[in-house]
């Protein structure tokens, strides 16, 4: 029989199944950008009351960073997994077509930005992203992951592990970003959901392994995210930002460390 | 009556998750069933190794596709996914050298074997061969209802997004998990992955004399003891936990004549890795 042909290499014959011994600190491919999210249920089904003035912040900033924006989904992609829930889709459908309503939120915001350069970008476009920066754009994406039919499915449930949480910050990541910003409509992270819970706490700073161990019933981003924050090997920070009051955002790009930390312990 | 609600400064749409945090387990445990649609559960998909197929040439790969030409004529549905090989190997290894992240390594692997998927479909195209954009998704049932052979793309569209591993570097989405995904969401109960090996062994044959080959196990035994080297993705089994309709696994090997035939046929054939006991 033939023999296998093979070209040396250190992964040569390997069965690729574990990770080969292989580590190392990877190249940060744009460490400078801001990844930005603007939430989909906490600021865009909002309207223009929140929308107009996180905009405003957004284009007095552009000229001092290189601002990436992702939209989340919100209250359309929950109609949507309810509705697919009843018809018993799998998971891989709600992904894909969850993905539809953080599409329509970018462009949106694209419609928005476009005359102070806002380009809205597909996920084949994403090696444009240099070519956008240099011309001053603010390039808009969806935050949802393409990962779509290919979405894993989960022991409980059927709503897609990865959404638009886990999108941005796995953007954050590859770009090698040391910090992502999520702007949402709460100060960041409490001890219990604080539009049901009035007693509930503000955490500032915690460290993604002790939410984890935590193991709360209900946490303010994807649990996946959390997962992921632990081996990063760029973006070590997520922060959360309230997008309802002015001058946060700002804040957060200046730095400062306003709302909720989320960091890798 | 309005179908949107208002008052806490969103509009909401009515729904069972309006309003809800979709990370509450609660929420997310009212949207379990027992049942779930099974898209197209009489299909089987067929994987065609890199490394163990297409890397030995034309002595390897002509006879398998007359099994696949032979079992589509006699009628069993199939879609056949193809391993990248050696190429995708040195393409990691390069970039690895050049320490790029593991978004980086997985948007370049998927190219290598598409090279396979074209070869693949020159040599079936005049028996109705095709390979499947990721766009096209959904032309599966028209492809499949005219009697095609459609090729479908093996590794995942995870690409920039590829999570970060939970050791080292290397994406941990690979080829194997991506076919294994593919035929879950369709709801399809059978996977065939063709290699150079008889099956699964308790450790590399390729390596050691001694290894002893595991004819039937369930998922739950190999996942209580897995071997060190194993000739599928980690990730597939890890996936496969948490999935409602892939039933069986099959690993044959595609270098001995037949056993593609019988493993199309519905015959157990090499390993026959179950879900259920």
């Amino acid at each position: 029989m033939s023999e296998r042909r093979t070209i040396a290499s250190a992964l040569a014959g390997s069965a690729l199944t574990g990770n080969e011994g292989f580590d190392y600190q990877p190249v940060a491919l744009e460490p400078d950008v801001k990844v930005l999210k603007i939430g989909g249920q906490s600021m865009l089904d909002r309207g223009r009351e929140a929308i107009y003035p996180i905009l405003e912040e957004i284009v007095a900033a552009k000229d001092q960073h290189k601002l990436f924006i992702l939209a989340g989904g919100g209250t359309r992609a929950r109609h949507i997994y309810s509705l697919a829930s009843e018809l018993e889709m799998p998971t891989g459908v709600l992904a894909k077509c969850g993905g539809y309503v953080a599409m329509q939120n970018a462009r949106m915001l694209q419609m928005l930005l476009a005359k102070h350069g806002g380009i809205y970008m597909l996920p084949d476009d994403f090696e444009k992203l240099p070519l956008y920066f240099r011309l001053g754009c603010i390039p808009i994406t969806s935050g949802m992951p393409p990962f779509e039919y290919w979405e894993k499915p989960s022991a409980l449930g059927r709503i897609p592990q990865h959404r638009t949480d886990a999108g941005v910050y796995l953007t954050a990541e590859v770009l090698g970003a040391p910090r992502v910003i999520f702007v949402k409509d709460e100060d960041g992270l409490f001890t219990d959901d604080p539009k049901k819970n009035p007693n509930a706490k503000h955490i500032p700073r915690i460290s993604a392994q002790e939410l984890i161990e935590q193991d709360l019933p209900d946490v303010v981003v994807e649990r996946v995210v959390l997962e992921y924050v632990t081996r990063a090997k760029h973006c070590k920070e997520l922060q959360i930002i309230n997008g309802l009051e002015p001058g946060m955002l700002t804040r957060a790009l200046a730095g400062e460390p306003v709302g909720s930390i989320i960091y890798k312990g | 009556m309005s179908d949107f609600l208002t008052g806490d400064g969103r509009t909401h749409i009515r729904s069972q998750l309006m309003r809800e945090s979709l990370q509450d387990r609660d929420v997310i445990g009212s949207t379990h069933t027992d049942a779930e649609l099974q898209i197209m559960p009489n299909v089987v998909l067929i994987s065609i190794g890199g490394q163990s197929i297409f890397d030995r040439g034309r002595a390897a790969i002509l006879p398998v596709v007359d099994e696949l030409v032979e079992a589509r004529k006699a009628g069993v549905p199939m879609v056949i996914g193809v391993g990248g090989g050696t190429r995708v190997r040195h393409t990691m290894s390069i970039a690895a050298d050049l320490r790029l992240p593991a978004g980086g390594i997985a948007q370049l692997v998927g190219a290598m074997e598409e090279c396979n998927a074209v070869f693949l479909n020159a040599l079936m195209a005049d028996h109705g061969s095709l390979p499947m954009q990721r766009e096209h998704f959904w032309d599966l049932p028209l492809y499949l209802n005219a009697g095609l052979l459609p090729i479908v793309i093996s590794v995942p569209p995870y690409h920039f997004w590829e999570p970060p591993p939970d050791e080292g570097v290397l994406p941990q989405h690979g080829s194997d998990f991506g076919l294994f995904v593919h035929a879950e969401v369709l709801g399809m109960e059978r996977i065939i992955f063709v290699k150079d090996e008889d099956g699964l062994y308790d450790k590399d044959p390729k390596k050691h004399a001694d290894a002893k080959l595991i004819e039937r196990i369930t998922l739950a035994e190999l996942l209580a003891d897995m071997p060190a080297e194993l000739i599928l993705d980690h990730t597939l089994f890890q996936v496969w936990k948490d999935s409602r309709h892939v039933k069986k696994v099959l690993i044959v090997n595609g270098l001995k004549p037949g056993n593609i035939a019988r493993a199309l046929a519905g015959e157990d054939v090499g390993t026959v890795i179950t879900k259920e006991a």
